[in-house]
């Protein structure tokens, strides 16, 4: 391991040090790399990308300090995201919930033998993925229904799991089942770490209208999973789900809001070349985007701020990512507009390219992506206006009137 | 300057202005402003001033906003900066404390040959309480005595009942030496600084008047019952207050944020930028929280009696000052457009 702490924590000078290296390492020309390939080319690209950031010590920023580039404050890890996107780095994709999710899963919750078992494998580059969506448990996660019967000492596990990404590449799997099916929703539900090599685990990429495959279903067959292999108590799933779900804390958006902000010349330079640049309805367009991309980075920015300083209120976070999907979604159907005629002819697609790789109706697509999966734009509604301006909640029982 | 004095001094202007009731007129606000020294809040200090600076200034703003206080607080903070820009401390004193200047909240077209000035200078608050005006022309700016000969001044009721507006037209009006501030280049960057500060006075104005009505709407939702239960029960009408929550929260961000970028030289072609982004923002949140506020209130918001429309009317001006010509989207695009 060649990583050592140079900046003895101070932000900005870890700002410096991070630009510099990014500046050696990106790898030159990826996003032409990633074009047209397979997930392949993908896969291979990622660990490259992966095996680079773990040796810099850029890749567990957020991990305790006995680890390898571990015990950075908030405060560095946001410097991190920053650089990574005013870079244009890849985004690491394939790597993202072994990382984030599993690590500080296991860290918070899991036994000294689990961590011994799973956290040194995710330095050296197994993939994980997560079990927790179903096809009937979208944003209402607490009505999973994938079965876990206990028999001795496995679980026996029937059921079915969706939009798992990148699942058919994962060696581990964060399972969320239901033990109980008797009690409220979320006290019968239990967390498993899940080898995906199991016998009865079935996976199937799911084909996007992106034509991109990213996200998987995954299926059940009296798939036995060792009693040792689970999180937390019987029982308690709800508790350790939610740990996995706060686990990135606000850096993605963070990343991506500044990556849309230096997408944006990237939409005047198309204005440009496709000889718009003086079309005054394009001109006011673009003119009223560029200050509701500010407050989207702004409003992540000011979000993370507020984690740093501990004074963040329920609902703050829904605020972030209601204003990024609502941004994101403009900001595409924009580059359609601005692309016209010529946008519609099919163009290859990049492979892990972030939210703006300029194909417009691709991105556009993709925008769907942040206005659905981890709560709904409808979802992020409901929480801000019962959390943050204290409306009713939703009557629990209805009768159609 | 820390953020907890800046909120202790927000807090404070808050409850006075609250205490002084929603609306207040001018003549009771404006002696407010004097007696409690609000004028000397972005004052540097070794000019007898708080030194709390343009964000300072606008915590203020945006508590104007939020109460649609009457008083002409803008143009006189306008006025005073440029005093200070000036160095002239004795004026800054005057000014803070007895003699009101104002200034116009949109960009004039004034021309000066051979020493005289022309033109117009419209929406001017208050003309008829001050001296003198604050002027800015080619490359000089200047006061003018509204007493002097050519200066002549028109008021221009407006739907906003908090600001009373006031046209000047000029014609042939000798400029006096003694009240020049700044010429050429010196007034060229002058005249930025103070649209960069009239853009985030604006903004401010804007996010305090927005949150205000967008917490008065959700009450009166929380309170107004129909159908045996709450409005605020009703998901067609929580996601539209939560969609305005999201994006007033969006303009208090981009305004605290821009006020960093902006630094302290508010002269910088990036002071410029950032004031343009946040006001655009701010202004276009608040008229849409306004818009929909109306309608969510139903018919009481149809009322003279109700506050909704005094909200809504200064909004609709809001959007209106500034540069003019409704064209801060085109700037910002030319701006983004003009980097190769």
């Amino acid at each position: 391991m060649t990583h050592t702490t140079t900046t003895g924590g101070n932000p900005e000078a870890l700002r410096a040090e991070v630009r510099a290296w990014l500046q050696q390492n990106v790898p030159p020309g990826w996003r032409a790399a990633q074009t047209g390939t397979g997930q392949d080319v993908f896969v291979r690209s990622q660990r490259d990308w992966f095996t680079k950031l773990v040796k810099a010590g850029y890749a567990t920023p957020h991990w305790s300090a006995e680890w390898p580039g571990g015990g950075r404050s908030l405060a560095e890890q946001k410097v991190i995201y920053e650089e990574v996107a005013r870079a244009d780095a890849p985004r690491l994709i394939l790597f993202f919930v072994a990382l984030y999710h599993a690590a500080c899963t296991v860290m918070e919750w899991g036994s000294e033998a689990q961590k011994r078992q799973h956290l040194p494998g995710i330095l050296e580059g197994r993939v994980w993925c997560q079990g927790f969506s179903e096809p009937n448990a979208g944003s209402d996660l607490a009505s999973v229904r994938t079965r876990a019967e206990r028999r001795g000492d496995v679980y026996v596990i029937n059921g079915q799991k969706t939009w798992s990404t990148l699942a058919q590449f994962a060696d581990r799997c964060l399972l969320l089942v239901r033990t109980d099916g008797s009690g409220a929703p979320q006290a019968g539900l239990t967390y498993l770490l899940l080898d995906m090599k199991t016998k009865g685990v079935t996976v199937r990429p799911i084909a996007q209208i992106t034509g991109d495959d990213e996200f998987s279903e995954i299926f059940f067959d009296d798939v036995e999973v060792p009693v040792s292999d689970r999180v937390g108590e019987e029982g308690q799933g709800w508790a350790v789900a939610q740990s996995t779900l706060a686990s990135e804390r606000g850096l993605t958006l963070v990343e991506l809001t500044q990556r849309m902000r230096y997408s944006l010349p990237r939409i005047a330079a198309i204005m440009r070349e496709r000889g718009v640049a003086d079309d005054p309805a394009l001109r006011r367009e673009l003119g009223r985007l560029i200050p509701k991309v500010d407050a989207a980075c702004a409003l992540a920015d000011r979000y993370l701020l507020k984690r740093i300083e501990g004074t963040e209120a329920a609902g703050d976070a829904s605020i972030v990512k209601l204003a990024y999907a609502r941004t994101l979604r403009e900001f595409t159907l924009l580059g359609q507009r601005i692309a016209g005629l010529q946008g519609q002819y099919r163009e290859d697609f990049i492979r892990g390219g972030g939210m703006e790789t300029g194909n417009w109706p691709f991105d556009f697509m993709n925008s769907y992506n942040w206005s659905i999966a981890g709560g709904s734009d409808e979802i992020q509604r409901n929480i801000i206006a019962e959390r943050l301006l204290g409306m009713p909640r939703e009557p629990k029982n209805w009768v159609l009137a | 300057m820390s953020t907890a004095e800046l909120i202790e001094l927000r807090d404070s202007a808050r409850q006075v202005l609250g205490e002084a009731g929603l609306a207040a007129s001018e003549s009771k606000t404006w002696p407010l402003v004097l007696e409690l020294g609000w004028l000397l809040v972005a004052v540097p200090e070794e000019l007898g001033g708080l030194g709390q600076g343009l964000a300072g200034a606008c915590a203020f703003h945006e508590e104007f906003g939020r109460s649609l206080a009457a008083a002409p607080y803008l143009p006189a903070m306008l006025a005073i900066d440029a005093a200070c820009a000036a160095g002239k401390a004795d004026w800054v004193e005057r000014f803070a404390t007895r003699d009101f200047v104002t200034a116009p909240l949109a960009d004039p077209a004034l021309t000066l040959s051979d020493g005289k000035l022309g033109g117009t200078a419209s929406a001017v608050p208050s003309a008829d309480l001050a001296g003198h005006v604050l002027l800015c022309a080619d490359d000089c700016v200047a006061l003018v005595s509204l007493k002097q000969a050519g200066v002549e001044r028109r008021e221009r009721p407006t739907w906003d009942a908090t600001r009373r507006l006031f046209d000047l037209r000029l014609s042939g009006v000798e400029l006096d030496p003694g009240l020049v501030l700044a010429r050429g280049e010196a007034a060229r960057a002058l005249a930025r600084r103070l649209a960069a500060q009239r853009d985030f006075a604006l903004a401010a104005d804007a996010v305090g008047g927005a949150a205000a009505l967008l917490d008065s709407t959700v009450e009166y939702l929380r309170t107004r019952r129909q159908f045996g239960r709450p409005l605020a029960l009703f998901q067609a009408l929580k996601h539209r207050c939560a969609d305005l929550k999201a994006q007033v929260a969006g303009a208090e961000a981009l305004l605290a944020e821009t006020l960093s970028r902006a630094g302290d030289d508010l002269a910088s072609p990036a002071a410029e930028r950032a004031g343009q982004a946040a006001k655009l923002q701010a202004c276009t949140v608040y008229a849409r929280v306004a818009e929909e506020a109306l309608q969510l209130h139903g018919g009481i918001g149809m009322t003279a009696e109700h506050l909704c429309h005094l909200y809504l009317k200064r909004a609709l001006l809001n959007e209106h000052l500034g540069r003019g010509g409704n064209r801060y989207d085109l700037d910002l695009a030319e701006a983004l457009l003009a980097v190769p």
